[in-house]
Order: C-alpha cells, then structure tokens, then sequence
C-alpha cells in the first residue's frame, strides 16, 4: 500500500531527512509557488524544475524511479484536462497543466517521503495550523490503516460467505457496521486515552530546533527556486 | 467506476489569484470552525474525528452496486455532516483533504485552500442546509438525498468554475460532458447517503440520536450561502463565455437569461483581465471575505433571538 512505502521512506537516513519540519515545507512552499507562477512553461524551465526535484530526491537517497512513478497518480486528472485543452487547440496550456501538476506532485512526494507524518505535522502546527486539526490529522493517518485493515476483513468475510456483488441494501450495511465499529473503537480510543493523561497535545520525544545545517538549507532550497524562477520570467 | 465523484485540484492548474484567494479565505474559516466543532464537541473530541476521517477512507473501499454493472463509492461529506454536525465536519474533511494532498498527492498543496473550500466547507454547508431543514420531518429521506446530492454538486461545480477562472480551456462539449457526470456523482451520492444513514439508524440507533446536533441557524444561512455561491460559479463559469452560451444554444429558455449575464459580465471581464493578477487577487479575496462577513451577520442575526 502507497502510505506504507512512504513510512519506509520517510524513516530513511540522509542530508533532506534530517533536517527541520518546518525549514522543507517552507522550502516546498517557495518550490511550488515558484511553479505555479511561472508562466509560460517552457519545455526548458520544466527541465530546470524537474532538475531540482530530482536533485531533491538524490540527495535524499530515495528511489528516483519508484518516486517517479508513484507522482504519476496525478496524470488522469492532469491528462484529462490537457486532453480538453487539446481539444480546444491550446498545446501549450496542455504541457504546462501535465508538467506542473507533476512535478508539484512529485515534490510533495520528496517531502513526504523525507518526513515522517508526526514531524511533518508537528512542523505545520509550529507553522501556525491549529492544534485541533493537526490532533485530528494525526489520529487519522494513525487509524487509516487500521480501520481499513477492518474493511477489508468485512468484505473478505462477505466474499467467504458467497457475497460476491454486494446489493446496495448489504453494501450499505457494510458501511454502517464499519461506522459504528469505528465510533465504538474512537470512544475506546479517547477514553483509554484519558486515562493515561492524555491532555490535548501529542507528546514528542525530542523538540525540534533549528540548526545551522537547516538554516543553510533553507537559504539553498528556497534560494535556488527563487533564482529559478527569476530567471524562467527574464527568459519568457 | 465513476470518473470522479469528487474533484481534487492538483497544483498547477489554479491561476495565482484564485488559489491565493482562497487559501487566504479557506484556511482561516477552518480554523474558525475547529474552535466551534471543539466547542460544540465539550471535550477534546479529536480522536472520534480523526477516526471518523480514517472511517471514510476506509468506507471508500466498499463498493456500491450503481446500475448497468457499473459501482461507485461514498464520498462522505453528507455522511459526515449529518452525524457529527457540519462544524465537526467541515474539520474532519479538512484532515481528509490534508492527508490526500501530502501523503497520496491527491490534490495539491497550494490548491489545498481551493479544495477544503470546495468540498470541506462549501461542501458540508450545503449538505446541512437540507438536512437542517427538513431532515427531523416526514421528508426526512429526501432530505438527506439532497444532503448527498448537494454536497456533491456545490463542490464540483465550484471546482469547474474556478478551473474555468483560472482559464483552463474546457470546450463547451467537454463542460457538459462534466456536468452530466457531476450529475450522475450526485445522485449517487445521494442514493448511497441515504443507504448508509438508514443503516446506521437501525445498526447503533445511539450513535443517531447523538447524532442529531443542535439546530443551528448560523450555519444553515451558510450552507444557502454555499449553494448560492456555487450557483453563482455558473455565472464565473461565463468568463468562459462560449461554454455559456453554447449550453443557451442548447436550452432556448436559458438563452435569453444568457444573453443577460453575458452582456454585462463581458465588459467586466474585459476590464478585469487588462489588470494585473495582483488586482484580480485583491478582489476576489475581497468578494469571499464579503461573502463571509456577510454569512456570519446574517447568522448572528437570526441566531439571537435563539439564545436571548
């Protein structure tokens, strides 16, 4: 499963893991904004961008290929919409639609797969996003796999009794099973919690600091993208 | 399998003003409504959201017979916003959209303002405004089907308009091939939300009972915004005015109520378009802010003779 890999992923060793949180969102951010205001995309600034997230994705030891393809869950969207520009005779506007939504996509990829969730989390709530919804994102990807583990005992157990194509009478009571039980297992869950101090904060078990390594990359990453694109709107 | 019952805007595809404005926009009423989905929660509730966000995900696996052989699956905005209230809702579907954006690149990061507006406010606004309404009567089905049905469409047709905005070419064919299937997402939707409801209802009857929140006005003037505001992303939809006016083609009736937005909105455009993006960014930013302040006086107004 996709987020499996990217926990593999996320707990490698390299220069982009260990630095802050907070120092590569803001990096993606300069990186993205960077992207998306440029205009028009040539064939060259793509390969400039591309470059640097492939540089990104180097220096963080991560599989460039599997990368690659994993970002690619972005093309039926993108390519639908470049095949309606096509349609109304705007090639450029296809390739930059395809291009830039890609290599966003692989972006956050590199961040994801650089940063383990909690961090990253903890990173966005230093960043200024509340803490209720940080808590809430936290306990989602917590129980995501969980819960889905569960749907997928359910429909095994259905097929197991002969339920093959559900009618959507019995599809429907699948789905309001799986909600009970969640509901059930989120009081568990919080009354468990409660019992063991739990006050409203996730606790880490180092605080992040800023190093003179992160401040470097920070100046780097969100230098380079903004030369970047400095650059690609001299040259447009 | 559906196209997309759900759009998820990538990165690359907003122009700046249009993402600009609404992350400004967005992010903020989020925030907004976590203080209240945690107000009206007592305690800090997070773990029963996140597991619920993990919940919806999980529910997406179960497929739902549609006709001719062909299945869908839950979208969950309605679902939510019937059992957990739209404040607690809206917050769940932010989380949702966050994981999707940073974990399976299922919509992007500067367009993440776009589409919690879309689907986690705007969305689960116009879920509740049916339910809200009518979902304690004898209409009680229908009105959750138009909770489903609405939550759908409001979030679709106000991600097409603001592709539209943001000049992306969609021929008027390929308009109304969205449009049909957006149509077709939503009755879906509708059809399955009533299902799970009415399951539920009879599987853990508690859960229901809890589940059916305080009647709050505020937000149920908001949700009407909602669908006002999608409506209205038809008219956006005419700074792509071929598209429009096609579909009048089409449609004698509208032809003429074509003609009368048209006119004025071209020279609009016209002038809208000679300005730079830094303008276009300030008014549309003004536009929802207005459309927010807006919403919150007339949600003060009619809640205060409520709690007086």
């Amino acid at each position: 499963m996709h987020h499996v890999v990217l926990e593999r992923w996320s707990r490698g060793e390299s220069f982009l893991h260990a630095r802050d949180a907070r120092v590569k969102v803001v990096v993606l951010l300069v990186y993205l904004v960077a992207l998306a205001t440029t205009t028009p995309m040539t064939p060259i600034a793509g390969a400039c961008y591309a470059a640097l997230v492939a540089a990104a994705i180097v220096a963080a030891r991560l599989p460039l290929a599997g990368l690659a393809l994993r970002a690619a869950t972005v093309l039926p969207f993108a390519g639908t919409f470049a095949l309606f520009s096509l349609l109304a005779g705007d090639e450029s506007r296809a390739l930059s639609l395809v291009s830039k939504s890609y290599l966003s996509a692989a972006a956050v990829l590199t961040l994801a797969g650089t940063t383990p969730l909690p961090k990253l989390v903890r990173g966005l709530e230093s960043l200024g996003v509340p803490r209720f919804l940080t808590l809430v994102i936290q306990f989602l990807y917590r129980y995501l796999f969980v819960i889905s583990e569960q749907a997928q005992h359910m429909r095994m157990a259905a097929l197991a009794r002969g339920g093959g194509r559900l009618r959507m009478t019995h599809a429907a009571g699948a789905a309001a099973t799986l909600f009970g039980r969640s509901y059930a297992r989120a009081e568990g869950i919080h009354g468990a919690m409660l019992a063991r101090g739990f006050h409203g904060r996730m606790e880490l078990l180092a605080e992040a600091r800023l190093g003179p390594a992160d401040v470097l990359f920070l100046l780097g990453g969100a230098g380079l993208a903004t030369a970047l694109r400095l650059a690609m709107g001299t040259l447009a | 399998m559906l196209p997309w019952d759900s759009v998820h805007i990538p990165d690359g595809f907003l122009s700046t003003p249009v993402w600009l404005a609404l992350d400004v926009t967005g992010l903020p009423a989020v925030a907004l409504l976590a203080r209240r989905a945690r107000r009206e929660l007592e305690e800090a509730r997070a773990p029963l959201l996140g597991v619920m966000g993990a919940f919806v995900f999980a529910a997406q696996m179960i497929n739902f017979p549609v006709a001719a052989g062909t299945s869908a699956h839950l979208v969950g905005g309605a679902l939510l916003a019937i059992t957990l209230g739209p404040a607690a809702a809206a917050v769940v579907m932010t989380a949702i959209l966050a994981v999707q954006a940073f974990v399976f690149q299922d919509g992007g990061i500067l367009a993440l303002g776009a589409n919690v507006f879309n689907m986690g406010i705007a969305g689960v606004l116009a879920a509740w405004l049916p339910y809200h309404l009518w979902g304690a009567g004898r209409h009680r089905r229908t009105a959750i089907f138009a909770a489903g049905a609405l939550s759908v469409v409001v979030s679709a047709l106000l991600a097409v308009s603001e592709l539209l905005a943001s000049a992306v070419p969609v021929r008027p064919a390929a308009l109304a091939f969205l449009l049909v299937v957006f149509g077709v997402s939503a009755a879906v939707e509708g059809v399955i939300t009533v299902a799970v409801v009415r399951g539920i209802e009879r599987l853990s009857p508690r859960i229901v009972h809890n589940a059916t929140p305080e009647r709050s006005w505020g937000l149920a003037v908001c949700g009407a915004g909602a669908v006002l505001l999608a409506a209205a992303g038809g008219l956006v939809a005419s700074t792509n005015p071929d598209a429009l006016q096609w579909l009048g083609g089409q449609l004698d009736i509208l032809g003429r109520v074509t003609t009368l937005f048209a006119a004025p909105l071209a020279e609009y455009r016209a002038r809208w378009l000679g300005s730079p993006w830094t303008s276009k960014a300030a008014a549309g930013t003004a536009g929802a802010l207005l459309v927010g302040l807006i919403c919150i006086a007339l949600g003060r107004a009619a809640t205060r003779p409520r709690s007086a």
